[in-house]
């Protein structure tokens, strides 16, 4: 059978990862993961498909799932993101558990949209049943200390809170005109738009100046000294104060430094419930690291649990600091008896080598050549007696 | 490079010069960039900053992936491309409105109101070089059009039968009056925007944010 030339082709978005690639994603991923386990938090799996009504956001709105029937006619989704299967894991496997879980995964994700990798590598954690500001602090610093075990440099991490904006939201009794307007604005970051209907509302003045400065809150602790106003809202004045005692963890991990306050980052309406954050490095152009506190999560799973926890884009970041080579081979062995070839190859291999086999006679010249264009370090004839 | 440094996306064509002139205002010594050098790619080093050039519907492309900081751009590309851009400030200038317009003579009957029937279009073609907008537009409303994506000279489509309709940019109208187009429906208005990377946006925050206060200070 002869494959058509379409069999040369991968569908859009897709490629496939060279063994220098691959090499140096894998050491990337190892340093992540082994310094997750020595947070205790334990790797764990979920499986590329889904249901769909596991994974998808919203029903009602365009989403970027690759979808697919089962047999049965069920739609299922390769999964876009850790989060929600493994709320679903341990809704349905860890009732009665010893809460808090710490759970870090590895492994490839899948969105159909036009971005420019429709699949790539991330490496998270989750950390489920605390809701305390230790746990966001310890998740914002474990996010720190991988980027310092990655070598990557001039990494910023910025620090929100989801509560403010929701927080305003309840007090005010935003209608759902202007949910849906504020909604639409954050999502396309528009802040022209974000302006004129806040202005344009029927919010108090005070209501409309801070949603107008939140945008533009970034700096140290002092920041927060602009919700002083607002300490008789409940939401706003446990957002401001979680911040604060999270900031001071922060710095007793010693990773303070790293990590500005931004409220800035605006998430809307979506399933952020608390802090969140988002890690920047340089020239991508897109947060390496997205992660924050999601409380009302598990219950959409028939649990009632917080969570907080956050994803690195590995697959970014790989492409952006490789220059890695695969790790060589050591020696090549070559001779004229396939049996006497075979034998020498796994005398070596025992003793912990990294052995190539010629396959069939090559003369010392071609071995020579052979080795030194695959770097080969050694070549070993081996004779029959 | 310092931390600080920006790279700044501005159109070709005409909202070029416009561009230039309000930087220049803004204190980023910019004032001989201009598009018939040929050159794209301009230094500043006195204002830490560097100028490219590019087609205008490549703006919020070069902004999104980061390969530049900010850009000058129309809001009817920022809506067409439909990309992960922040839009930072309206800069009035370059105003234009998205409208559908058909031949004088196939014109749809009124509606009591006054306003045309668009009902009349259903089933119908529309040229446009803005396929997202006019998607948007019919669809919105229920109504079946197919939007038939041009290049330019959206105007002679309907004369040579390819579409009934165009959905295009209008500033003064000349060019619909030229082709004995009359507009059936506006869509939209626009002006040039000022839009960033969202990830440049936060790490470069006070120099981006400083240059968006100076203008909205400039264009009061």
């Amino acid at each position: 059978m002869e494959r058509s030339s379409q069999g040369l082709k991968l569908p859009e978005g897709m490629r496939d990862l060279l063994p220098a690639e691959l090499a140096w994603l894998e050491v990337l991923e190892g340093k992540a993961i082994q310094i997750c386990k020595n947070w205790s938090y334990q790797k764990a799996a979920t499986p590329g498909l889904e249901y769909r009504a596991c994974v998808e956001p919203d029903a009602n709105k365009d989403d970027s799932l690759y979808k697919f029937f089962d047999r049965n006619g069920r739609i299922v989704a390769l999964r876009p993101e850790f989060t929600t299967p493994i709320a679903r894991m341990v809704a349905a496997r860890y009732k009665g558990g010893l809460f808090p879980l710490r759970f870090c995964y590895s492994g490839d994700v899948y969105r159909n949209d036009a971005s420019r990798y429709r699949e790539f590598r991330q490496v998270g954690v989750e950390l489920v049943g605390s809701g305390s500001d230790i746990a966001d602090a310890e998740v914002i610093a474990l996010a720190v200390e991988i980027m310092k075990v990655l070598e990557i440099r001039n990494f910023q991490l910025s620090l929100g809170h989801n509560g403010i904006f929701s927080g305003l939201a309840q007090e005010m009794n935003f209608n759902p005109k202007l949910r849906e307007e504020l909604e639409d604005g954050i999502a396309r970051k528009d802040m022209v738009k974000l302006e004129s209907i806040i202005s344009q509302s029927e919010l108090p003045d005070n209501a409309k100046e801070l949603l107008l400065l939140l945008p533009h809150l970034t700096g140290k602790e002092e920041v927060l000294d602009q919700f002083k106003g607002w300490n008789h809202v409940p939401a706003i004045r446990r957002a401001v104060e979680s911040l604060r005692t999270i900031y001071v963890y922060l710095k007793d991990f010693g990773v303070q430094d790293y990590v500005t306050l931004d409220l800035g980052i605006l998430r809307g309406f979506s399933y952020y419930t608390g802090a969140i954050f988002e890690g920047y490095l340089p020239g991508i152009g897109i947060p390496v690291i997205d992660g924050g506190r999601y409380d009302n999560l598990y219950s959409d799973f028939g649990m009632n649990l917080p969570a907080t926890g956050f994803a690195v884009n590995l697959g970014i970041m790989s492409g952006q600091l490789s220059d890695f080579e695969v790790e060589k081979v050591d020696i090549l062995v070559y001779g004229q008896s396939p049996g006497a070839v075979i034998k020498r190859c796994r005398e070596l291999r025992k003793g912990g080598k990294k052995v190539e086999m010629a396959l069939g006679f090559v003369t010392d010249t071609d071995a020579k050549n052979l080795a030194s264009g695959k770097g080969i370090a050694e070549v070993e004839r081996v004779e029959v007696r | 490079m310092s931390k600080n440094f920006l790279t700044i996306a501005l159109p070709k064509g005409k909202l070029l010069e416009n561009s230039v002139q309000l930087l220049t205002q803004t204190g980023i010594d910019c004032g001989f960039v201009e598009e018939d050098s040929r050159k794209l790619m301009f230094d500043l080093p006195g204002s830490d900053a560097r100028i490219i050039i590019c087609r205008p519907t490549d703006i919020p492309t070069y902004v999104e992936y980061g390969a530049a900081d900010i850009g000058f751009v129309g809001k009817d590309t920022v809506v067409e491309q439909n990309l992960d851009v922040a839009e930072l400030v309206d800069l009035k200038f370059g105003y234009c409105r998205f409208v559908v317009a058909m031949p004088e003579e196939t014109k749809p009957p009124k509606l009591g109101d006054g306003s045309y029937d668009l009902n009349f279009l259903n089933h119908k073609r529309a040229a446009t070089k803005f396929p997202r907008v006019a998607q948007m537009f019919f669809s919105e409303r229920g109504m079946q059009v197919t939007p038939v994506k041009l290049h330019g000279n959206i105007e002679l489509a309907p004369r040579v039968g390819l579409a009934e309709m165009i959905i295009d940019i209008v500033s003064t109208g000349t060019t619909l009056r030229q082709n004995h187009l009359v507009e059936i429906a506006p869509i939209m208005e626009a002006t040039t925007r000022m839009i960033a990377n969202r990830v440049a946006y936060r790490i470069k925050y006070e120099r981006i944010q400083g240059l968006a206060d100076t203008i909205r200070e400039i264009i009061k």
